[in-house]
């Protein structure tokens, strides 16, 4: 089909370079002068035609028999370079071309000129780039791969044109252009209307010339710093230093005021156009260098933009987030050195040094804005629960911070004074508001609490109460369910303890010797306490009192069972074979051991274990605590004596001391219990759904399950099929018949 | 909308618009020319080929186009070497219509189709011996023997032993 216009023939499929060439000038000066005449289908379709035949025709040559495109064995033999070197040539001279042209102008004549042009010559250039995508995706991008720089696509490779042999030269005249653009601001300050837009346009040219050499898809702002940012900023002070001078010369100093306003509102309008982007960039500088100040500045200023914030937002957030990891980073020290040793305190402070001061930032800098809070929020959960100390285990957050209440709420705890302590705990939930792991967080404390109140080292009663109430705020009522019903077991033992005192003191039996007594019983399902696993040989000596209680107890409750946590419990002794008396304060296993001496000075191990009842390695440990402290001596294998000449500075003596063995196996055991508890709140969670809904689909049941549960940990989806299928066994529910991935509920 | 395409032997097709801009060449000049009535004449395909070429756009209207050239979605494509039940069906032709396919999706760019005829010749190559190789092609040995021998050596590593 013959083209419309007349053209000139396309030249054949394998024509020289000359050819080639002198048909292409022809096309790409048509489209970079003369677009505006239009161009044909068939014009555009030749010309690609012809840049294409040109590329591929080393591997058509003397293939074309079995047309097969595999001639050359490398492969590496593209044709390109003459094509892409002609261009540069064309461009050269048509930006000479232009150059000639604007050398009389200037000012606004040079900016509508420049304007036009840039214009013209961009979307020329785009056409251009698409007329030789085949050199684009082939010659070019080879030379690309094979690290040859300068080497651009053909659209960059005419931006890089227009800025070395027309932008620049411009430029070098006396800064033609950037004077031109400032000239024109300055008359607007003045009072005159000026055309916006041509500003806008030459200004967005500079950005866009500001290519990045390393990386063509990103725009760096080199050129529009250098040749517009700079001299626009010093042009601008002296403006304003010349005006406010003239000014407050001839007027008071309320009317220069109220100019002032006037102009930054004026400002603030350019700055829209032309500075948002600079801000953005600086924003990070500021933070790093606590520029409160100027942040506020920049956000009263930002503000005002639609959208303005938005960059500021996200740079907070990382920045945050990378001052809370390079926070714990330092604590742990390189490879993770002190990750073991890492004191809760140290590490729950350092966490929310990260938090209060970028919280200050927010509140002062940003006014607490909605979108900042959120940033904040949003960084803080991140490296509160993620960092070096933590590595991948999300449990160990919670663990740590656990451990700092625990610290905070004890006896020994230096805080003496009740608002110290009421704040430090308020910094507590701050922290435990981010954790995600909130139920591991639960098991710890409850683990802690009982200890402190099993132990009676709880600093205050008021204290405790009030870190439950904050956390039942937090978390709900069933959070803290446990933790309270722990307070009422305390408080009903202690009356029980009273009362059976007064019942024995009327029954006026005496069975029980002199042995002091009180109880604490603690109801199973709400305290973390584990029953001892092996025998325990109850000491006569304690015998009638541990009788006589059982009895009271069971006739109070019937049907009630108690289980004796030896354990836990403890004892005092008095001695009467030493010139003074002390009193050794010591775990009920101890008190067994060292009743035996009562009746003899040497015992042997096995002696011990028969009469107590205790496993051996556990009694060995607890031997030897008391050997330590010089109770008894042991020099002959087996055989522990009492020690005749015992000496202490304290009459009160307390042996008691955590048997290391015990303290490792804690953490574990915790886990294992916040597993074990998961275990059952997935399923729990999956009934309560699957009744409410009768009939789900595999997948909105785990959706459904997760979103539910995400309040309190972050179940893992393994985990939820499992608690499926276990469901399905316990036949509490059943998958719909002929859909494998639909469940019903079975009542 | 329809757009006139006009092989080399001078043969129409008419089609449909969404059909044609599976050539990203075709979809380029017609955002960039503008929509007219005029034919777009394709200077390198002929009628035979057109026509097989149009049976796949067809077919794949509605996939999404290939998005330039992220390194992550070329990984991808390099990395599937299993080609659709359909796509398979339609590219079993003779080497000759073969080799046109492939030049002409090249020309035209069609990236898709460039892949399911690149993808069917490289499973014709796998496994088989240079000989058979030169065989299936027509390929005459060009080598002498010391080049051959040079070649092998250098190759050994890959060798399937």
């Amino acid at each position: 089909m013959a083209a419309p216009q007349a053209e000139a023939p396309m030249p054949p499929a394998n024509a020289d370079l000359q050819t080639t060439w002198a048909y292409l000038e022809e096309g790409v000066d048509h489209i970079m002068t003369r677009l505006k005449d239009g161009i044909s289908y068939s014009k555009y379709m030749n010309l690609y035609t012809v840049a294409y035949n040109y590329c591929v025709s080393s591997r058509m040559h003397g293939n074309l028999d079995s047309s097969v495109g595999l001639g050359g064995r490398t492969g590496a033999n593209l044709m390109g370079s003459d094509l892409y070197n002609n261009l540069i040539r064309y461009f050269v001279s048509h930006l000479t071309e232009l150059r000639n042209a604007s050398d009389s102008m200037v000012d606004v004549a040079l900016l509508t000129y420049y304007a036009a042009e840039w214009d013209r010559y961009t979307t020329g250039a785009n056409y251009v780039n698409r007329l030789f995508t085949y050199l684009n995706r082939h010659w070019v991008k080879r030379e690309k791969d094979e690290g040859r720089k300068n080497v651009y696509q053909v659209y960059t490779l005419a931006l890089v044109q227009w800025k070395v042999n027309f932008f620049i030269h411009v430029q070098n005249k006396h800064t033609k252009l950037a004077s031109a653009i400032l000239k024109l601001i300055e008359a607007q300050r003045n009072g005159e209307t000026i055309d916006q837009s041509l500003v806008k346009k030459v200004i967005d040219s500079f950005v866009s010339l500001g290519l990045d050499e390393t990386d063509s898809n990103k725009a760096s702002l080199e050129v529009y710093k250098e040749h517009f940012e700079v001299p626009f900023i010093a042009a601008t002070e002296k403006y304003y230093k010349a005006e406010s001078d003239l000014f407050l010369a001839e007027n008071t100093v309320s009317d220069y005021l109220k100019k002032a306003e006037e102009r930054l509102r004026e400002e603030e309008d350019r700055i829209e156009r032309e500075h948002a982007e600079k801000m953005w960039e600086d924003f990070q500088q500021l933070l790093d260098y606590d520029k409160d100040e100027d942040l506020q500045r920049m956000y009263a200023l930002l503000a005002r933009i639609p959208e303005g914030l938005e960059p500021l937002r996200k740079k907070f957030e990382e920045h945050v987030k990378r001052a809370g990891q390079s926070a714990i980073s330092k604590l742990v020290g390189e490879g993770g050195a002190n990750v073991d040793s890492l004191e809760p305190k140290v590490y729950v402070d350092a966490l929310l040094e990260v938090y209060r001061k970028n919280q200050h930032t927010v509140q002062r800098s940003f006014k607490n804005e909605m979108g900042f809070v959120a940033a904040l929020d949003k960084a803080c959960r991140d490296f509160v629960n993620r960092n070096a100390a933590t590595g991948t285990s999300t449990t160990k957050s919670p663990e740590l911070l656990a451990k700092h209440a625990d610290a905070l709420l004890r006896k020994s705890n230096k805080l003496a004074e009740e608002g110290d302590l009421e704040e430090a705990l308020n910094q507590v939930m701050i922290l435990f508001k981010y954790i995600d792991d909130k139920d591991v967080f639960q098991t710890f404390y409850t683990t802690k609490l009982s200890k402190r109140l099993i132990h009676g080292v709880s600093a205050s009663d008021e204290a405790e109460a009030s870190m439950i109430s904050k956390l039942k705020d937090a978390c709900g009522f069933e959070y803290t369910n446990k933790l309270q019903r722990m307070f009422t077991d305390m408080s009903l033992s202690k009356d029980l303890t009273d009362q059976f005192k007064e019942r024995i003191e009327q029954s006026g039996d005496t069975t029980g010797g002199d042995v002091g007594f009180s109880i604490m019983v603690l109801g199973t399902n709400f305290w973390p306490l584990n029953a001892p696993t092996h025998e325990f040989i109850i000491p006569r000596e304690i015998l009638p009192t541990y009788e006589r209680f059982t009895r009271y107890y069971q006739n109070k409750h019937s049907g009630r069972k108690l289980t004796w946590l030896w354990n836990y419990s403890k004892n005092e002794l008095r001695t009467n074979y030493l010139n003074q008396k002390y009193i050794l304060m010591t775990s009920a296993y101890q008190m067994a051991v060292l009743i035996q001496y009562n009746a003899n000075d040497t015992q042997s191990l096995e002696e011990l274990i028969t009469a107590t009842g205790i496993t051996k390695d556990l009694l060995v440990q607890i031997l030897s605590v008391l050997v330590k402290a010089k109770i008894l001596i042991n020099e002959e294998t087996d055989q522990y004596d009492l020690n005749p000449n015992f000496k202490s500075k304290k009459i009160r003596v307390n042996l008691n001391l955590p048997i290391k063995a015990e303290v490792k196996a804690e953490a574990v055991d915790v886990l294992k219990a916040v597993d074990e508890d998961r275990k059952y709140v997935i399923q729990a969670t999956i009934v309560r759904i699957m009744k409410a809904r009768k009939t789900l689909k595999n997948q909105a049941l785990i959706q459904e399950v997760i979103s539910q549960i995400s309040a309190r940990f972050t179940p893992k989806i393994p985990d939820i099929k499992k608690a499926i299928e276990t469901l399905l066994e316990k036949e509490y529910i059943e998958r719909a018949e002929g859909q494998r991935d639909t469940f019903n509920y079975l009542a | 909308m329809t757009v006139t395409l006009v092989t080399s032997d001078n043969e129409q097709f008419r089609v449909e618009k969404v059909v044609a801009q599976r050539s990203v060449l075709i979809k380029n000049m017609l955002e960039d020319v503008g929509e007219s009535d005029q034919p777009i004449p394709l200077p390198n395909v002929t009628a035979p080929v057109l026509r097989k070429v149009l049976e796949y756009c067809d077919h794949h209207q509605t996939d999404p186009l290939p998005t330039g050239d992220e390194p992550s979605a070329d990984e991808s494509r390099k990395r599937t070497t299993d080609i659709s039940e359909w796509d398979q069906k339609f590219i079993t032709v003779d080497q000759e219509m073969l080799f046109e396919i492939i030049l002409a999706a090249n020309y035209l760019d069609i990236k898709p189709l460039l892949d399911v005829g690149c993808k069917t010749v490289a499973n014709m190559i796998k496994g088989k011996s240079p000989e058979e190789i030169r065989k299936l092609f027509n390929i005459v040995n060009d080598f002498t023997p010391e080049e051959e021998a040079q070649i092998k050596k250098e190759n050994e590593w890959a060798e399937d032993r």
